[in-house]
Formats: C-alpha cells, structure tokens, sequence
C-alpha cells in the first residue's frame, strides 16, 4: 500500500515537538494558562495560588499543545524530499529522552 | 531545579484542606469515587491490551502456542493499537478530570504525612501521561497496516515506552491513593 509520506514526517514532528515543547513549559512554568481547583478560576497564564493551590499542567499542555500543532502547519509546507530524511527513530528516541529528563528533573524528591 | 521550587510550584507548601467545588456534597464526592473506578477500569483494560502488544512484539512466539505464556506471546499485536489508542485517551481524560479533586484532599496528606517519594511519583506519572499522549500519533500511524518494515524499530520502542508508563503509572496512582484510604 503507498502510503503518503506527510502523514508519517507530520506524525514526528509533532511527537517531538510536543515532547520537547511540554518538557520546557514544565522546566521554565510557561503555562497558557492557571487553573484554580479550589474555586474552578482560570487566568490567563501563569497566575498565583488564590484559595488554594494553583494548577499549571492543563497550561503546560496547552503550551505545548501550540507548539507541536504550529510546528505540523510548517512542516507542512516541508517539500517531500526533506521530509524523508526525517527518520522514524526520532519518535521514541526524543520522548525517551524526555522521560529521563523528567527524572532527573524531579531526583530531588527521591534523594532525601 | 531546586526541589523547593518544585513544590513552590505545587503549590502544597501548606496542607490545603480546602474541600473542592465538585467534590464538596456528598454527591460530588460520590461522582468522583465514580470516576476514579472508571479510571482505574480503563487503566486495567489498556494494561491488558498493552502488555499483550509488548509481549508479542519483543518475544514473538515462534512456534504453536501450548503454554499460557506461549499463548500469550501468539497475538496479532496490530489488532490491539486503536483499542490502546482509545483507551489510553479515555484514560487520560477521566485522570485529567479527577485530577483538580487530588490536588486539593490527596495531595495535601501526602505533605502532612512527608512522603516526598509518593508526591515525586505522582509528579512523574502526570508528566509521563503526557508524553505518552504525544506519542500516540506516530505509535498509531506505525502500527497501521500492512506494517512496515522500516518502521519496526520504532513501532517496538514506542510499544515498549507506553507500556512502561502505564504501568508506572498504574501503580503510582493505586498506591497513591491508597496514602489517603478509597473514598475517606
């Protein structure tokens, strides 16, 4: 069956550009959005706890969630030739590594 | 990055006893109870589905299955994929759902108990989750049939890598939870 290549290089690059994207949003707190649980409040990005705790992880989503999709509209316009050489490993390699990141980034929970 | 400012971030410096809007009356406290079990429901049916997939992907039996392990191994691995793509999705929107509810009454217990190594679990399953969903869409698109050969490194790492989460994440959430005692 042939298949179109731009569905698996768009496949790709949104993996990795929503893993990279969400893995920075988390390190650096670029949350679109706040999400106050306590009193079902939302702000506009990174707001204060008020009553409560304050949620970012819907915003870090949301964040990362523009960014892989922005980055699939310019890939988009990627020409077919490009877009091969673009290998499928990228789609594990990159969250896995972002998963050790994620470990690393949290040890001191586990190191005490 | 500092722990402090992790925490800091989670805003759970101080034991927040502050009852939720949802979940304040007894029947949204039932509703969550609800959704927790179909939670934990789903999550069961996807570790099923997933560790079969594994299973049969990385230790293929090769000959006719007689054992149960050997039976386990023999499924058509492809059959599983849009059944673990909904499910994981149907499981991660029904733990992004309850999650305000444990922000607010679980995680408040896990500070007051000092259990940094429960609450850095948990952080590690919600960003895991995450990632987990951003790869469905290549793990989805390699399991496609007929499968491709110059895809089958990838499709077995990707395989591999949601297994993983979901266990881990799995069994976070359960012993998580139980910090705090079901429906206390």
């Amino acid at each position: 069956m042939n298949r179109p290549r731009t569905a698996v290089f768009l496949a790709i690059v949104f993996t990795v550009v929503y893993a990279l994207a969400y893995v920075i949003a988390v390190w650096k707190n670029y949350a679109l959005f706040t999400y106050h649980p306590a009193t079902g409040a939302l702000g506009l990005g990174v707001e204060k706890p008020q009553d409560g705790p304050a949620m970012y992880w819907f915003g870090w989503m949301a964040t990362a969630g523009i960014a892989a999709i922005g980055a699939c509209l310019i890939a988009w316009l990627v020409p077919e030739r490009y877009a091969q050489r673009l290998g499928s490993g990228w789609s594990w390699i990159v969250p896995l590594g972002v998963l050790i990141f994620f470990a690393y980034l949290l040890r001191g929970y586990f190191l005490r | 990055m500092r722990l402090a400012a992790l925490r800091a971030r989670s805003n759970c410096g101080t034991i927040n006893r502050i009852k939720s809007a949802p979940a304040a009356t007894a029947q949204g406290e039932f509703v969550y109870i609800a959704l927790l079990i179909v939670h934990g429901l789903f999550a069961v049916a996807l570790l099923g589905a997933l560790t079969h997939q594994t299973a049969s992907t990385w230790l293929p039996a090769r000959k006719q299955a007689g054992s149960f392990s050997g039976r386990f191994r023999a499924v058509s691995a492809a059959g599983y994929t849009n059944a673990i793509v909904w499910l994981y999705v149907g499981t991660f929107v029904l733990g992004a759902i309850i999650y305000p509810e444990f922000r607010i009454s679980i995680r408040g217990v896990l500070e007051e108990l000092e259990t940094p190594a429960a609450m850095g679990s948990f952080e590690l399953k919600e960003h895991f989750a995450v990632i987990g969903l951003a790869v469905l869409p290549a793990y989805w698109y390699f399991w496609r049939l007929p499968l491709a050969d110059e895809h089958a490194r990838a499709r077995k790492a990707l395989t591999a890598m949601l297994a993983f989460i979901t266990w881990w994440n799995f069994l976070v959430g359960h012993v998580v939870n139980n910090f705090r005692g079901f429906g206390a």
